[in-house]
């Protein structure tokens, strides 16, 4: 079930970055890091993360962010975020 | 040589001026150059999550009703905010930003935490501990000293109509 969730959330993200970056799906890896390996700048950045707020209807402060390091780290933030939603 | 409270008095100044400028200034180079400081304060008090009545905002500004009423039909018109009638009281009007405004706001709270990072980051943790509570402190006191004029009909106004004065005394 868990297995399953996680990879439609994870699905859901990559399809939101990579319009938001306008970058293939396929150019986007789970580990990438998400300061350095891939090409944000801070409005991109702002713009995927109101995407995935309102994506799933979920807050998600600077404080927050600070702790995100790679595209794995905000899918499991998300999956946290709306457990039991 | 200039007294503890000279020092202490031109830094407070200098210090709340040059914020001001350096946001106005980043504001203006940057993805935002349509909005004034006054109009992204706007921004921030509505906030990028639910939406909040005028009223409501408005005093959190410290302006009027009349006031808040007018900047925001401004934003409206850039669209950066949306403002709705409240489904249970349609008496109540209610404002929240858009997908632009959420992403000024934003922008505008990483400026303000990157100024304080880079101000942070020259000190080590026990000097930290100490600057963030005399800063704590000197935010209280000013707090304190504002709320004395609790009442005034538009403590905002009325400093904008010193500020107007003394600027034409000086002229």
């Amino acid at each position: 079930m868990d297995d399953s969730r996680r990879e439609q959330i994870y699905k859901e993200v990559i399809r939101i970055l990579s319009a938001d970056l306008e970058v293939s799906a396929e150019d986007i890896d789970t580990t990438m890091d998400l300061n350095t390996e891939l090409p944000f700048d801070s409005l991109q950045l702002y713009e995927f993360v109101i995407d995935l707020e309102e994506a799933y209807n979920i807050k998600l402060p600077d404080e927050m962010l600070d702790q995100m390091k790679t595209v794995d780290d905000i899918v499991n933030l998300i999956m946290r975020l709306t457990d039991g939603k | 040589m200039k007294s503890e409270e000279e020092v202490m008095s031109e830094a407070l100044v200098r210090i709340f001026e040059n914020v001001v400028l350096t946001e106005e200034k980043s504001l203006q180079a940057g993805y935002f150059s349509d909005l004034s400081i006054a109009e992204m304060h706007t921004l921030t008090a509505i906030g990028p999550y639910e939406s909040r009545t005028m009223t409501k905002t408005a005093e959190d500004l410290g302006i009027t009703t009349g006031t808040l009423t007018v900047a925001i039909d401004r934003l409206v018109k850039k669209g950066y905010v949306i403002r709705q009638r409240d489904t249970n009281d349609k008496r109540v009007v209610r404002i929240s930003l858009t997908r632009n405004g959420k992403l000024a706001c934003r922008m505008n709270s990483k400026f303000h935490r990157v100024l304080a990072k880079h101000i942070l980051s020259g000190y080590n943790e026990e000097d930290r501990k100490h600057l963030l509570a005399l800063v704590n402190e000197v935010d209280v006191y000013v707090a304190q000293q504002l709320r004395r004029y609790d009442g005034a009909v538009n403590v905002r106004k009325t400093a904008m109509e010193v500020a107007k004065d003394s600027k034409k005394e000086n002229e």
